[in-house]
């Protein structure tokens, strides 16, 4: 109760607006919250923005704006795994990589781009990945330590970036260009408004089956899991059994956003799999604020165009501000930028079908 | 046997890079719990300084005596500004110390181009026995980590600065009661751990030549090498080190090479898994 009474009192100092703050205030000292609620609203204002996106878009700008949905979708895998259960994935491109990879080889050599399999298989093998090993650093008899668990997922896709540069069958180097675009009968998906539709019509699909996961009981046995697994173990619960599932489901939708990027882009490469991907989808969820799902895709959203933005002028500097930003943001603001809206008692929500107060 | 003698040459001195760079990031992991991001970064600042000094025309053996001090200095520096703040939460100073990685790493990237640069090694030539050569910059980085080792051993065990550091990290409150400043122990090790990285990264630039994403290339392994060694005491992580080392360079031999180095990933994450305190367990030097 006092923290969010301390950020509701932030929320005021920073100065977000007047109304917003004495709505956010007002949910804090009445309880139950009557007043307005700050989250629908900007889930509203990013779905309005995204659906208005290629009506007012040049040709090329909706090209790009669909290649950062998709990493929106891909953003909010982690942000399932990181911000909602506290495991630390250093290694979601794995998922999304390996689904890409397994798209691509059904393309190539089997010639399957029906879309209506294509999507299924990518979710199952970024759903087997994460699976196996998810499976195997998270289970067991002795629980492993968040480090193990950190470094190990960085090492499963380090490796497999390894694997896929060396490995003459899945192109090596190079990857696997000219991938046949996605298919429904006869209609083929290529780059342009349908297929950035398609795909926001996926992410707005994905984005609220997690967002019923999140806030049912099994999404409350989360939140405590990642704020204090011991307590959440002494409750009964296997805790390890909890972290494997939503890890499961995380590269589920890592693999469904690797699959589309595949498509998307045509081709893929070893970097798919590798470290470099796995940091970027960490820095879009810390950037737009790990915990809440609308953070996620914020994130994803700001990064990439911020990069695009300045990537004409300024693309050897683009880097070395993007990691002062995030040392900044992890300093001053660990939950992101959607902190500046959003009050800690919002942030953190309510949970179950009653939607019962959770102080 | 003359190949086999190469071949054991070539996997000595590949162990004894491994070593090396293992050595900071294992005191600083060791010591402090923090699994420091930017260690890799740190390699490529001393690779980076050695490469300043051979252009600017000054002896490369300059550039590598002043790369450990420089970097030392600004890890003392980091540690002191940023670092510190870290400390409560290993995750969270995991991604701190990636982002000044990326920092400095994209920094280089801009100074240096998209370029490998080349810096001739101090000691050129080979050492002939019989009718084999090594080379003789790369034996003399065996000697050097083999001293480094033993320095860092003898510091740790023998000095009263290895005593307070050990102090410090086995129980700090006692520590600061007895009247030693926790806070400058913790940047001294820092300060340490990342000299040790800068002079790695000055050792070894002339064998892999600089680019921007060296340190990267070690790093993981490193990473992976101190957790097969056990976090928590000084000759962990080097036992780690020497085991990834020799195995990332052995198996090669007798495997294709892109099996031999997933290989070497999976059999440690599996040691780790069913082995979580390491090869050498227990804390101390």
């Amino acid at each position: 109760m006092l923290k969010s009474m301390g950020a509701a009192k932030q929320a005021v100092h920073t100065g977000v607006g007047d109304g917003t703050d004495v709505s956010v205030a007002g949910a804090v000292s009445s309880g139950r919250s009557s007043g307005l609620k700050i989250l629908p609203i900007v889930e509203a204002v990013v779905l309005v923005a995204a659906l208005l996106a290629p009506l007012v878009l040049q040709d090329y700008l909706t090209v790009f704006a669909t290649r950062v949905i998709i990493l929106a979708l891909f953003a909010l895998s982690f942000d399932l795994v990181w911000g909602y259960a506290g495991i630390m994935s250093f290694g979601q491109a794995l998922f999304f990589g390996s689904a890409g990879y397994g798209v691509a080889l059904l393309a190539r050599d089997l010639d399957i781009t029906n879309i209506f399999l294509v999507l299924p298989a990518g979710t199952l093998i970024g759903l087997a990945f994460a699976l196996l090993l998810g499976g195997f650093l998270l289970l067991g008899r002795h629980p492993s330590s968040v480090i193990f668990v950190s470094l190990g997922t960085l090492t499963g896709s380090y490796a497999a970036d390894r694997l896929a540069r060396g490995w003459y069958y899945l192109g090596g180097q190079n990857g696997i260009p000219s991938i046949a675009p996605m298919s429904l009968g006869t209609y083929e998906f290529t780059e342009g408004p349908a297929f950035y539709y398609l795909v926001l019509g996926i992410l707005v699909l994905v984005y609220l089956l997690c967002r019923f996961l999140v806030r049912s009981q099994f999404g409350l046995a989360l939140a405590g899991l990642r704020e204090n697994e011991q307590r959440i173990a002494f409750f009964g619960y296997k805790a390890q059994h909890l972290k494997a599932i939503i890890f499961t489901i995380g590269g589920a939708v890592a693999g469904l956003a690797g699959s589309l990027y595949a498509f998307h882009e045509g081709f893929v490469w070893p970097n798919m799999v590798g470290v470099v991907v796995s940091t970027q989808v960490v820095l879009y969820v810390l950037f737009g604020g790990s915990g809440t799902l609308i953070g996620a895709v914020i994130g994803a959203v700001i990064v990439e165009g911020v990069s695009f933005w300045l990537s004409d002028n300024y693309r050897d500097i683009w880097p070395i501000i993007l990691g002062v930003l995030l040392l900044v943001v992890i300093l001053f603001r660990p939950l992101g930028l959607i902190s500046f809206m959003l009050g800690e008692r919002e942030r953190v929500g309510s949970f179950g079908a009653k939607a019962k107060e959770n102080p | 046997m003359a190949n086999a003698f190469v071949a054991a040459f070539e996997i000595l001195s590949f162990g004894a890079i491994i070593v090396l760079i293992v050595l900071g990031l294992g005191i600083i992991a060791s010591m402090m719990g923090i699994f420091n991001f930017a260690q890799g970064e740190f390699v490529l600042l001393g690779a980076y300084i050695t490469y300043l000094a051979y252009a600017k025309g000054m002896p490369i053996w300059a550039g590598m005596v002043a790369a450990p001090f420089v970097v030392g200095a600004l890890g003392f520096a980091l540690e002191a500004l940023i670092i510190r703040r870290f400390y409560a939460a290993p995750i969270v100073a995991m991604l701190g110390t990636y982002a000044l990685g990326l920092i400095i790493r994209e920094s280089v990237r801009g100074l240096i181009g998209g370029f490998y640069l080349t810096v001739p090694e101090p000691i050129g030539g080979s050492i002939d026995i019989g009718a084999m050569h090594i080379s003789a910059w790369r034996f003399t980085i065996i000697v050097i980590t083999l001293l480094v080792m033993a320095g860092c051993y003898l510091l740790l065990s023998r000095t009263s600065f290895g005593l307070r550091m050990r102090a410090t990290l086995e129980n700090p409150s006692l520590a600061r009661a007895s009247g030693i400043s926790t806070p400058l122990m913790y940047g001294a090790t820092f300060a340490f751990g990342s000299a040790l990285a800068g002079l790695a990264g000055a050792l070894i630039v002339p064998v892999f030549s600089l680019y921007a994403d060296l340190g990267l290339r070690f790093l993981i392994q490193g990473f992976v090498a101190v957790m097969v060694g056990g976090v928590g005491s000084f000759i962990g992580p080097v036992a780690g080190a020497g085991v990834i080392g020799t195995l990332s360079a052995a198996l090669p031999w007798v495997m294709a090479p892109v099996v031999a180095d997933v290989l070497v990933f999976v059999l440690a994450i599996v040691f780790i898994k069913f082995r979580p305190q390491g090869l050498i367990a227990g804390k101390g030097v």
